[in-house]
């Protein structure tokens, strides 16, 4: 905890040294394009209110990372990018080593993943497979922290993550690149986009591997196993006239996990889907979509050289979305869903399947009385028909200028309905215990408050926000000593409260330092079956420093990871709510240095240090960074048509 | 019209047909079918008279049976676990899960992973040939307490070498799985030797307890 208090002060001061009259006097021609002269304030963002709004005026707070802070965060997995910036979210491994999300006391079936606003199928111990979300041809990542479902339903009880796709402007775009690390990590991938003013399409494709990495400590686990990853995505658009455009998309994602030496885990999906947007006039634009997605698992049998499935989530999607204006000041957004749910899996009993039938209405007004004042408020009405559940979702926001202030204030609904795997598991864990479901189960729920501050000045952003999280009926699995086995059920109110705050200072001269800090207090009574596992403070640093000339520029980055320690209790039986024993999970702190250079405006050289001061955990626990050390790597981008 | 636009004006209706697939999913036959066979056939399923050698396949999944395989009669039998089970007349060695005992063999682990290797070098491998040992603690017979580490265990004699043929990291939860893929070699109490290589420990579907061993008896030179 004193290292972080340390490095915000710091940071802080950083942030006040930095002197931004000094940098008027810099050449214009040299810093406007700067690498860290980005400000974002002026992105279009859609996810806070289904529709466009400049950032600065959008309602909701949103966090937005750039195609250009992708690219300079030079990561492979989403995880890695999130983490990067956002203190609070914690990617660690669960059993079985898979992927498992915490983000301020909301695990992986409470955040919403979206690519360009389409739900991701299939999932494993609560969490998607965050390895299809490929960053390559991404435009933008817009993030919301809070209940969101009054306009996104089920799952977007503690937030929502919107990937969109960049769409193509260059009449020819050939992109090539390749980034190799320690550890034999690979990552090959390549794009190729038109644009010919009526037509457009992206095309990409990438391939990622790692070979297994042994710890250097005893841990949970003394390896992290290898993986291949290859990801392919097209997306065609077609504007009929002005007013009418067309888009379709097709995908296909594979993954193989080598979990055991007898056989191996593969993951598959295949996805694609038909947009149509039509703009009556000015004021109005309605919106349908139809999408697929199927996320397969199969063992793949090494001796028998077969590949048999266990899994396989399809899930068909409708969806329409009208706006109509009826001036500047007033907006409405009604739409609806339908969702097909289809689920055969190897933790139903005999490999069955189930299917369930989804639908919704919401309607949302977005009200902009004076020039100071915005309110935006909305419902939604989920139902799921084999649950025979139904759910009405609240919201209403509230933000106010005043000079350089913004002030936001909301109230969110947020809920999950159960799952086709929660109601009927039937599985034997490794002949330990039996997991059930359970039919009788309710939707969580969640009332989310916040009242945040924003300052903005030419080079300066502060932010602070507070809110306060209300969750019922959280669905966890319980000990049920009449059927000797685990069962899905509903647990008490949980509460969750917090701090985000966050400064920003980006300069002309090209120096740029960003500070974010989180603080999380979950309220979990004794006796309930979960206990807190977050980390009650977070942080994360970034300092930089670049320029931009028409043949050459750079970028040199400093980033940091700060986690605090968390002491919690565990229960000393899985089998008894009882006895409890404290337990402690170190703190530590993560950096990576980095330098991207860019020659021609088509060449980015990329290199980096990761885990800059060596940090090895003395033990590897499952909230443990699997590393073994300091770690380099080097990659290449090569924008072919600029040349 | 270019070659760009009538490229795309092909890929387009392609993608769009794509975008309507079965209900249930599609490409399934991507995929191989469990063999089903194998599901229900047990015991000595190959046998080759003219090499000695053949394939045992036995259902070792419930923690409660030992499978006793008899090399010399080609036969396989299956006991529930109790305080007056009365072994078979004649075995050789018996299988718990993956834990082994012997009808008073030894065994030794060899350097070869396969059989055709074992027989082309010509000889019986030398060593320290390990006999069973009575245990206590090593054949599992109830996993329902291992939430709260209180396993039950019946005694009984064990063969630790034999039981190296697959190695279960429980220090893992699912555990790991790693065959060491060697050969073992099994002087039988009437001074016979087999050899026996496990070749696999699940079924086509991936379920874990399901043995398939390769063998040769008699192993002579």
């Amino acid at each position: 905890m004193q290292k972080i208090l340390v490095t915000v002060f710091l940071l802080i001061g950083c942030c006040f040294l930095i002197n931004p009259v000094s940098a008027q006097s810099i050449d214009t021609r040299t810093y406007s394009d700067s690498a860290a002269y980005d400000t974002m304030l002026d992105e279009i963002v859609v996810t806070g209110t289904r529709s466009p709004k400049i950032l600065k005026n959008s309602p909701v707070i949103t966090k937005v990372f750039t195609e250009n802070e992708i690219r300079k965060v030079d990561v492979t997995h989403i995880g890695e990018l999130l983490q990067s910036e956002l203190p609070g979210i914690e990617f660690t491994y669960s059993m079985n080593q898979q992927v498992s999300l915490n983000m301020q006391g909301f695990g992986g079936n409470s955040v919403l993943f979206l690519v360009d606003g389409e739900r991701i199928a299939g999932e494993t111990l609560e969490n998607i497979d965050y390895s299809r979300l490929n960053l390559d041809n991404v435009q933008r990542i817009e993030i919301i922290k809070g209940a969101a479902s009054s306009l996104y339903g089920s799952n977007a009880v503690g937030g929502v993550v919107n990937i969109i796709s960049k769409i193509p402007v260059e009449p020819l775009h050939v992109n090539f690149n390749t980034r190799l690390a320690t550890n034999n990590e690979q990552r090959h991938g390549g794009s190729i986009s038109i644009n010919t003013g009526r037509l457009s399409s992206a095309t990409n494709v990438q391939y990622v591997s790692a070979g297994d990495l042994k710890m250097k400590n005893e841990g949970v686990y003394s390896k992290v196993y290898g993986n291949r990853t290859l990801n392919v995505k097209e997306r065609l658009q077609y504007n009929l006239g002005d007013n009418f455009k067309l888009t379709g998309r097709g995908g296909y994602f594979f993954r193989e996990r080598d979990s055991q030496v007898s056989s191996k885990d593969r993951y598959r999906s295949f996805n694609g889907g038909a947009k149509g947007e039509y703009a009556f006039h000015q004021k109005s634009n309605l919106e349908l979509a139809y999408s697929f997605d199927q996320y397969d698992k199969s063992s793949f049998l090494v001796e028998d050289r077969l590949d048999v499935r266990n899994y396989s989530n399809v899930q068909h999607n409708l969806k329409g979305l009208y706006n109509y204006s009826f001036d500047s000041k007033n907006i409405l957004t009604v739409g609806g869903d339908y969702m097909r749910d289809y689920l055969m899996s190897y933790q139903f009993k005999d490999n069955a399947s189930y299917l369930q039938h989804v639908a919704d209405i919401f309607a949302q007004y977005d009200w902009t009385p004076t020039k100071k004042l915005n309110i935006i408020s909305g419902l939604r009405y989920d139902y799921f028909s084999d649950a025979d559940i139904s759910h009405v979702s609240p919201k209403i926001g509230l933000m106010f200028k005043q000079g350089r202030f913004n002030f936001r204030s909301s109230y969110a609904g947020g809920f999950r309905a159960p799952t086709l795997k929660e109601m009927y598991m039937s599985f034997d864990m490794a002949s330990v215990f039996m997991i059930y479901g359970n039919r009788d189960l309710k939707a969580e729920s969640s009332h989310n408050f916040s009242l945040s501050g924003e300052y903005t000045s030419q080079y300066y952003n502060f932010s602070l926000t507070g809110y306060h999280n209300i969750v019922d009926n959280r669905i966890t699995t319980i000990w049920n000593t009449e059927l000797k086995g685990m069962q899905y059920m509903n647990i008490a109110k949980i509460n969750i409260t917090g701090i985000d705050a966050n400064a920003s200072v980006r300069l002309p001269s090209g120096i740029g330092a960003r500070l974010s800090y989180a603080f999380t207090h979950e309220k979990i009574e004794k006796g309930q079956p979960l206990l807190s596992q977050t980390r009650p403070h977070a942080a994360t640093a970034r300092i930089e420093y670049g320029k931009t000339w028409r043949k050459y520029g750079f970028n040199i980055a400093l980033n940091g990871r700060l986690l605090s320690k968390l002491t919690t209790y565990e229960y000393t039986s899985l089998t008894s709510y009882e006895e409890m024993e404290e337990v402690t999970y170190p703190g530590y702190t993560i950096w990576k240095l980095s330098l991207m250079q860019t020659f021609r405006q088509g060449i980015n050289l990329i290199v980096g240090i990761d885990n800059l001061f060596n940090y090895v955990p003395d033990y590897y626990y499952s909230n443990s960074p699997y590393t073994t050390g300091t770690t380099f790597s080097a990659g290449v981008s090569i924008d072919i048509s600029r040349f | 019209m270019k070659p760009v636009i009538l490229f795309i004006r092909l890929i387009m209706p392609g993608i769009l047909f794509l975008s309507f697939p079965a209900c249930n999913g599609i490409l399934g036959n991507i995929y191989d079918e469990p063999l089903a066979e194998e599901k229900n056939e047990f015991g000595f399923i190959e046998t080759d008279e003219v090499n000695n050698s053949g394939t045992v396949y036995i259902d070792a999944t419930s923690y409660t049976r030992w499978t006793y395989i008899d090399f010399h009669a080609l036969t396989v039998d299956s006991l529930e676990i109790s305080e007056d089970m009365r072994e078979p007349e004649h075995w050789d060695i018996a299988i718990h899960r993956y834990d082994v005992k012997t009808n008073g063999a030894s065994v030794l682990e060899t350097g070869f992973t396969g059989l055709s290797t074992l027989k082309a070098s010509g000889e019986i491998p030398k060593g320290d040939y390990v006999s069973d040992e009575w245990t206590t603690n090593k054949i599992v017979v109830d996993m329902s307490g291992m939430m709260d580490g209180k396993l039950k265990y019946a005694e009984s004699y064990y063969n630790r070498e034999l039981s190296k043929w697959l190695f279960v990291d429980t220090s893992t939860m699912p555990p790991g799985y790693n065959p060491s893929n060697k050969v073992y070699i099994i002087r039988l109490k009437d001074n016979t030797v087999a050899a026996v290589r496990l070749r696999n420990f699940m079924n086509a579907s991936g379920v874990k307890g399901y043995m398939t061993i390769d063998y040769i008896y008699p192993f002579e030179v």
